[in-house]
This record gives structure tokens, C-alpha cells and sequence, in this order.
């Protein structure tokens, strides 16, 4: 299986075609992007896309920043192989919506052209978290298939069971069960890893990582303490944040929310004026992308269970920056789990970002300013009108569950372990 | 934590579901312009119950919905400064899909509080001791109601207060125990009064947000400080937002769901199974026994149990599934982080309700419960009401005598579910939305609340986890509707001689 990528492109949209172009969005989400003009069902190995607008704005100085249309994509590696597939299989689409934007190659122009200026619009993410890293789409589809077939096989009244039987025994049966249908003799053998390159790659990049710190100890032991106590200097300066979102803000967010098991989830805001800010936020940026490769892999993103891919980008040379999610459940839920699981995370990063609840030694207070928190996420928070994902229905927690299922197929298991594995059926 | 809550500025609910009262009317009510509005109010408010000490025979509470203020005078940008859930309204479209107010519970099939409905402008609650005393305080009020220009919406008739709802489960078993409130004994898990009660702490330390008023709005100084130290005036402080829905329930769908779902291979009843069933899909037994504690037979004697935790005794579930109606409206300490630990039961803290609801409807009599297995109660278990239902027992019982249907939006049997929160959002919403009607709730995939929730057209699953394996019971029907719903905010007394002095302007509807 292949890893996953989180690729953004980013362009600016003609001024005069802003208003065409969220008409044009709002219009292609009530259709849905599955099939034409984007047969984004047809990608391969594509899990989510979605596209926003972020509206023109001025950074700290007044320089304006003109509106841009953003796209974004989680999608199993190869890029080039994406990126080709955008132009060749959803190229309609993708035509239509970088059309508005400024220098998007004129139609009838060759393919490659396209691909090309695609690629020169990537923007890199800071870190990018993925919930399970290596666990394509092909094999969620497949690992969903070969639960509901299980289901199905469990429903049949005629299997001799009893509660008082050795659970080994059930297990056996079903193991024959999967073993006997060609259909799923994919499923008694573990799911490929992604490429021996890769994991030779990310293996060094864990190890350089803490090696480097360690050879800069000596300086971060002088610069950190320093840096701490200029930042909680500059924390006292800020208030609390009082300003409500706006409630047709809130109801046009409202309008793409919770229709199925999923959200699209995007903010974008403005990092705070001043070196130490952007300084602090690039560290915590590079430790979150180091956590994320290397600690927060598989089924977790620091006790929040419920992220399927997550990215943070730093926008416009580091004045800006957006972060940008697919989740399950509703928006109330996943901030009530920001506040009460990983509060300390989303403190260290957004607080550097202007109009976020007054922290303390960057981790502390912040988010746990419960109201002030959902305050600042929603007003900061961009509708995303048009949104795709490839499993509508499938949590993230359903997903790992049918790769433990899956699992389960094979190897020794203690009578205990047998239980358990019965009891994700 | 050491709170002093001012009682005689709170509304009586929030301390009371008025038990021994046994006779309830809810009227949903329009003024016709501001004067009728401020009228009514003069009128109520030295009726309007606190809560103080209590020994009437009789209680009154108002409350009202965001046009109601502003038909009381209040400007709409002040309006604008309660919880935006409360300003937009329990029909909003949005709102609909986060509460599961779809198909045929959508807001334009509602008898009241819907786009097709007259608009509300609050909900009076009148409590006595019978009926008899009940029909004389409905007299008085529609005399009144007459004479200031005030139009009734809906009559919300209720069923006398009983312990069982009308699936025939006993019922209000587990309420929140509030911090400061007398209930609340030493050694018990308190909640802070701020989640129920604004103007106070919340579960987080902190005051949820309310509608300040700059002081200029306050001349007279009628209403409470911000207790924030803002200097501002408190419209908020000691009211809260009280939740209202009619949710119609299908008690004969639920046992005939019951029955054939348990029939023997060969289509004959089993005659205990269905009850059972009904059990494992509540989580307790008709009696109130809690399944984990009792998980196979019905204990009288643990009817009114609500000491346990569930990750500890029956973390998979064998016990009382994970996907029980009490499981999923209170999951206690089977949530992350940690669960089994205090950091899980400070989670499930912070959405909490605390009901106020009752049933309505005519008698029940011989359908609940399927025929001659004695038990013939059902239902709601914690969602329910507090104190409802005529539930009366089994096998062909005789009604109950309660009040008939009322005449406007009742008909049929239910509940006129009532909660009072701090935060609609956080509270009534999310456990409306992340846990009852979540087809994946703890690692379900299709399962949403068997007893309350919504189902999508194809009907829905309930998973009982099982040795050697879980048994999945599917087209399951849905069983509770929703029929009306508003939301309110029920004032502190202060707030009320506020409003009621609001200067006269122009009509704000």
C-alpha cells in the first residue's frame, strides 16, 4: 500500500470572477463532485478533496492579499500519478474551477500544460497528519467489503454456536469462512507496507530529528528559557476574545455541516506581528510534523480518534496560516474534544495566530476558554461548499476497526485475544 | 465547590420537576402586540413560582422564545446577545439535521413550533395538585388570555405525573445532582449550576456566555450584575434555556417490534423474550433495574439504582449494550480520555440535562407490553421526563385517568420532553446528535438510539454485544417522533420585572 498525501493547491482568483466563482461552488456541492465534471470517484486512491475561497484580505501592514481558491486533496502516493489524473479523468471540472483564477492555462491548451501549472500552484504543508499512515483507499474499501460479508455470514442462524463453546472454535469457522470465498482471499494475508524507499526515508527523518536536537542542546538551552519568557511577556498583552461569530457566518457554515459521518473542516487567520511569534510558530510546526510522522501514526491524533487527515499550512510567506481537516461527527463535538483531549496542541499552534483565546506559557489557558475557543474557531473557520470523500459512511473508528478485523484473520491468538477479536464483529 | 445560588431570583424548574403536583398544562402562547405581551406579564409575575422554598398547591412558570423578547420590547441586536442556537430557533433547517428533526420528525410535519405553525411567543407551565385544581387554573388563564389579547398556540395537556413513561419503563431515575441545590448530599457527584443555571460556574470553571447589557440598557437598575465583573447588567443571570419538545411515541410499533423480533424460529412467542429485548434496547428493566447490575431478570429491588459505572463491570457491553438508550444519553465513565477514571466522568459532565419533561396522551391501557407477560411497561428510561406516563402494569390494565389528548397538537401518546441547559450546544444538541442519533456511536455502524432514535427509510440496526457473538437485530423501526419543539429561555425574576418594563416601541415580532 502506498502512503498518503496531503496536496494543496492554491491560486489567485480574478477579482472580477469571485462572485462567479462561490456561485459556481455552491452549485457543484449541491451535485456533489462523485461524478461530472470531476469523477472524483474515479480517481484513483483519491480519499477527500474539498475546495474553499479565502476572501480578499490585508495582512498586519495593510498589504492586500487577493482572494485565492483553495483545493485540496488526500490521496494515495504517487503525486505524479494524481496530478495527471486531475487533468485526465477530472480535468472538466478542474478546468472549471482554476478557470476562474489568474494564468490557468486557456482551453484547448495540452495536458501537460495544465499538470504543469497544477504543480507550480502546490503549496507545502507545515505537517500533515494522516490516521493511519500507509492504509489506502483501495484496502479501506476492501476491509469495509469483507466486514459486511462477516456481518452477513454472523446472521446465519444455522451455525451450531453457544455461548459455553471455545471461542476458538468461532473463530476457526469464520477464518474457514473468508478462506473459502474468492472473493476475499485477499483478506488472510496482512495489507501490503508502503515502499521500502519511504520507510527507509521517514526512518532517518526520525532518527536525524532528535539527533540534531541533541547536538543543538547547548543553544536551545540558552535560547529556549529566553524565548519562553519574552513569549509569556507578550502573552500578558493579550485580552480575552469577545467577539462573536456573525450569524449569517454561522449559517452558512451550518449550511455544509453534518449530513453524513464526515466534516470538512477549514480555518484560515493571521499569525500574530513579530519574529518571536513566527519563530515559535515554525518550531511548533516542525515538532507537530515530527509527532505526526512518527508518534501520532496510526488511529490517533494525540487521543483524538476521530480525524481521518489533517494538515496545518503556513500561507502568504508565513503571515498566514490554515488548518484543515476531515473529521467525524459534528463541529461541537470535535471542539468539545479539542478542549477536553488535546487542548495544549491546539494552544501551542493557533495561538500564534491573532484573535485565538490569551494563553499562558503557550500551552496553557487558550482553548480551555471554552467559549472564547468556539468563538474564535468558528469565526475564523471558511465554508467549504464543495467536498468530496470516497467513504461517507465510514468513521475513522469503523475503518481501523475493519482492519483489526481483518487482522484477526490470521496468526495465534490466546483465548482472551479471541474474545476481543469477536467482539469487533 | 461552594456556591450560593440566588433561589427566589430562579424560576422553581430548575430545582423542581414539581412531582407531587400532579396536574401539568403547558400553553404555548402569542401576544398581540407589545402591550398584550407586557400585560401577561404583569399579570404572571406574582404567580410566577421560585426556587425557594415550596409548599403550594399550585406553580406558574414563564418562558419565551427569541420573538417573545423582542415582542416584549427587547431590541433585536439585545435579543442577538443570547446563544445563537436559542436566537435561530429549534426549526431552523441547519438545526433540523443536528437534531435529527428529518422525514417524517421534520419541522414542517409539526403540530407546533414549525414553519407551517403559528409563531410562538413563550410557553406558560401551570402545575396543581389534581386536575379539577387545574381546570380552574386553565379557566382563570384563558379568561385573562382573553381580555389581554393573548392567542393560545397549543395546549400541551400532560398525563398525571407517574413514575413510568409510556413505553412503560420507570422513568427519571438518573437527573444531575446540581451543586448548591439541596438535593445534592454530601459525598455525591455534584454538577457545577452553571450548566443549568446561567450566571454561574460551568463544568469548566467558567461562566457561560449570556446576554450582558451595557448599563445604560439597565437605568433603573432592575436587573443582577455581571457576577464577571464587567460592570455590565446580567439579563441572563439565574435563567436558563429550557428545551421543549413533543416527541410522539409508537408504544404498540415498539412491543410488536419486540414480539416478532423474538418469535421462535417456527413463529411462536417466547414469552419473556420480549420484554428482555426491550430491556437490552433501554438498558434497564421495566422496573428500573439497571442492566449491568441486573443483566438477567428484572430486580425490584435495584428499581431506583443509579449508583454505577459501566467501563469497569461491562466494558464490551454483554451486559447492557453499548448502544442502550441509558447508555447512550448518560454514558457515565465509559467515554475517553481514560475511561473507567474521573477525567471520563468529567467529560460526560459536561453534557448533561436536566429533565423536566411529562407524558401525554389518553391511557395506554392493554397496548404496552406485549400480551400476559406481566410486565406490559416500556421505555424512555433516562431520556424521558422526570415523572410521567400512565405505564400502568401489564396485562390488560385499566386506564389510568389521566387528561385525554389535548386539543391542539397532542393526540396520540408521548412525551412533552422538557431540559433546562446552560449551553443548547453543548448539552441538549450533542447529546441529541453525538450520542442518541449517531449511527456510529462507540463503534457502531448503523445503530442509532433503538428506542428514541431516527432511522433512515430502509429502518435501522441494534447491536447486542454477545458470546460468542453479537446479536444484530435489524429494520428497526422508528419508534419516537418528533411532533413540536421550540426553544425557550425561562428568566430569573429579575430579568422578568425587566422585561416587563421595557419601554413601549415599535411592534418587533
Amino acid at each position: 500500500m502506498p502512503h498518503q498525501l496531503g496536496v494543496t493547491i492554491r491560486a489567485t482568483v480574478a477579482p472580477e470572477r469571485v462572485a462567479a466563482l462561490r456561485e459556481w461552488l455552491s452549485e457543484t456541492a449541491r451535485k456533489g463532485m462523485a461524478e461530472t465534471p470531476f469523477d472524483f470517484a474515479h480517481l484513483r486512491g483519491l480519499h477527500f478533496a474539498k475546495f474553499f475561497v479565502l476572501d480578499e484580505a490585508a495582512d498586519l501592514e495593510g498589504e492586500p492579499i487577493p482572494a485565492s481558491l483553495v483545493f485540496m486533496t488526500e490521496v494515495d502516493a504517487p503525486l505524479r500519478r494524481h496530478l495527471a489524473e486531475l487533468v485526465d479523468v477530472a480535468g472538466e471540472g478542474i478546468d472549471q474551477a482554476f478557470g476562474h483564477c489568474v494564468g490557468y492555462p486557456a482551453p484547448g491548451t495540452r495536458r501537460r500544460a495544465r499538470i504543469r501549472w497544477l504543480r507550480r500552484h502546490m503549496v507545502s504543508s507545515g505537517a500533515s497528519y494522516v490516521n493511519t499512515v500507509g492504509r489506502g483507499l483501495e484496502q479501506i474499501r476492501q476491509e469495509a467489503r469483507l466486514r459486511e460479508a462477516l456481518q452477513d455470514y454472523l446472521d446465519q442462524p444455522d451455525h451450531g454456536w453457544s455461548a459455553s463453546m471455545p471461542p476458538a472454535r468461532v473463530r476457526s469457522d469464520i477464518q474457514a469462512y473468508v478462506a473459502g470465498r474468492a472473493d476475499l482471499g485477499w483478506a488472510m494475508k496482512p495489507p501490503a507496507r508502503p515502499s521500502l524507499l519511504w520507510r527507509v526515508r521517514e526512518a532517518l527523518h526520525m532518527v536525524a530529528v532528535p539527533v540534531a536536537i541533541v547536538l543543538l542542546l547547548p543553544l536551545l538551552l540558552v535560547v529556549v528559557p529566553i524565548g519562553a519568557v519574552l513569549l509569556r511577556i507578550a502573552e500578558r498583552r493579550d485580552g480575552p476574545v469577545t467577539e462573536r461569530p456573525a450569524p449569517e457566518h454561522l449559517r452558512e457554515l451550518a449550511s455544509y455541516e453534518d449530513f453524513g459521518a464526515q466534516n470538512p473542516f477549514a480555518v484560515a487567520g493571521s499569525l500574530k506581528p513579530g519574529g518571536l511569534r513566527r519563530t515559535t510558530f515554525r518550531a511548533v510546526l516542525f515538532l507537530t510534523d515530527y509527532a505526526v510522522r512518527h508518534l501520532y501514526n496510526h488511529a490517533s491524533l494525540a487521543g483524538i480518534t476521530t480525524i481521518h487527515f489533517a494538515r496545518w499550512v503556513p500561507l502568504d510567506g508565513w503571515r498566514r496560516m490554515a488548518f484543515a481537516s476531515n473529521y467525524d461527527g459534528s463541529v461541537e463535538a470535535y471542539n468539545d474534544d479539542f478542549i477536553d483531549k488535546v487542548w495544549w496542541g491546539l494552544n501551542a499552534t493557533f495561538s500564534n495566530g491573532l484573535g485565538y483565546p490569551r494563553t499562558r506559557w503557550l500551552f496553557f489557558g487558550g482553548a480551555r476558554y471554552e467559549q472564547e475557543f468556539k468563538y474564535s474557531l468558528r469565526r475564523h473557520q471558511v465554508p467549504v461548499p464543495a467536498w468530496y470523500t470516497a467513504y461517507p459512511t465510514l468513521t475513522a473508528h469503523n475503518i481501523e476497526n475493519n482492519a483489526q478485523i481483518r487482522a484477526g484473520l490470521r496468526g495465534n491468538m490466546s483465548p482472551a485475544e479471541v474474545e476481543h477479536w469477536l467482539s469487533l464483529l | 465547590m461552594a456556591v450560593t445560588l440566588d433561589l427566589d431570583d430562579i424560576q422553581g424548574l430548575f430545582a423542581r420537576g414539581y412531582g407531587q403536583l400532579k396536574a401539568a398544562q403547558f400553553t404555548l402562547f402569542a401576544a398581540a402586540d407589545q402591550a398584550a405581551a407586557r400585560a401577561l406579564l404583569s399579570w404572571l409575575l406574582p404567580r410566577v413560582t421560585t426556587a425557594g422554598a415550596f409548599s403550594a398547591d399550585s406553580a406558574w412558570q414563564v418562558a419565551y422564545t427569541a420573538g417573545g423578547l423582542r415582542r416584549l420590547g427587547l431590541p433585536p441586536a439585545t435579543v442577538g446577545r443570547f446563544s445563537a442556537e436559542f436566537v435561530g430557533g429549534m426549526a431552523d433547517p441547519n438545526r433540523s439535521r443536528i437534531l435529527g428533526d428529518v422525514e417524517e420528525s421534520g419541522p414542517r410535519h409539526w403540530a407546533w413550533g414549525g414553519p407551517q405553525s403559528p409563531p410562538i411567543d413563550g410557553m406558560l407551565l401551570v402545575y396543581a395538585v389534581d386536575q379539577a385544581a387545574l381546570q380552574r387554573h386553565r379557566e382563570e388563564l384563558r379568561g385573562q388570555f382573553d381580555a389581554l389579547g393573548i392567542h393560545t398556540v397549543a395546549d400541551l395537556d400532560t398525563l398525571e405525573s407517574a413514575r413510568t413513561e409510556p413505553f412503560g419503563f420507570r422513568d427519571g431515575i438518573s437527573q444531575p445532582l446540581v451543586d448548591g441545590l439541596p438535593k445534592a448530599t454530601a459525598g455525591e457527584r455534584t454538577v457545577p449550576p452553571g450548566e443549568f443555571v446561567l450566571g454561574y460556574p460551568n463544568a469548566y470553571g467558567l461562566l457561560t456566555d449570556r446576554p450582558l447589557l451595557p448599563a445604560s440598557e439597565d437605568p433603573r437598575r432592575l436587573l443582577p450584575p455581571d457576577v464577571g465583573g464587567s460592570g455590565a447588567a446580567d439579563l441572563g443571570r439565574n435563567g436558563s434555556y429550557l428545551v421543549v419538545r413533543q416527541l410522539a411515541q409508537d408504544v404498540e410499533a415498539f412491543w410488536r417490534y419486540a414480539q416478532e423480533a423474538t418469535a421462535r424460529p417456527d413463529g411462536s412467542a417466547d414469552p419473556d423474550a420480549p420484554v428482555a429485548l426491550a430491556a437490552k434496547m433501554v438498558g434497564r428493566w421495566p422496573g428500573g433495574a439497571p442492566l449491568v447490575k441486573a443483566p438477567d431478570r428484572d430486580d425490584p429491588g435495584l428499581g431506583t439504582d443509579n449508583d454505577f459505572g459501566y467501563h469497569h463491570t461491562d466494558p464490551l457491553g454483554l451486559a447492557c449494550p453499548l448502544g442502550a438508550h441509558v447508555r447512550r444519553v448518560n454514558p457515565r465513565d465509559s467515554l475517553d480520555p481514560r475511561p473507567g477514571s474521573d477525567a471520563s466522568l468529567d467529560v460526560n459532565d459536561r453534557h448533561r440535562l436536566l429533565r423536566r419533561g411529562r407524558s401525554y396522551g389518553p391511557s395506554t391501557a392493554g397496548s404496552a407490553g406485549p400480551n400476559g407477560n406481566g410486565t406490559g411497561e416500556t421505555g424512555a428510561g433516562e431520556t424521558g421526563t422526570g415523572q410521567t406516563g400512565t405505564g400502568e402494569n401489564g396485562a390488560g390494565g385499566t386506564g389510568t385517568g389521566q387528561t385525554g389528548a389535548g386539543e391542539n397538537g397532542a393526540g396520540g401518546t408521548g412525551l412533552h420532553f422538557l431540559c433546562l441547559a446552560g449551553n443548547l450546544a453543548r448539552q441538549f444538541e450533542f447529546v441529541q446528535h453525538t450520542w442518541l442519533n449517531n449511527p456510529t456511536f462507540r463503534g457502531g455502524y448503523d445503530d442509532t438510539d433503538p428506542v428514541v432514535g431516527g432511522r433512515h427509510p430502509s429502518g435501522g440496526t441494534f447491536t447486542a454485544p454477545a458470546r460468542p457473538v453479537r446479536r444484530r437485530y435489524r429494520d428497526l423501526p422508528q419508534f419516537v417522533r418528533t411532533r413540536g419543539g421550540g426553544y425557550f429561555f425561562l428568566p430569573g425574576i429579575s430579568a422578568l420585572r425587566y422585561l416587563e418594563q421595557l419601554p413601549a416601541g415599535e411592534p418587533q415580532p
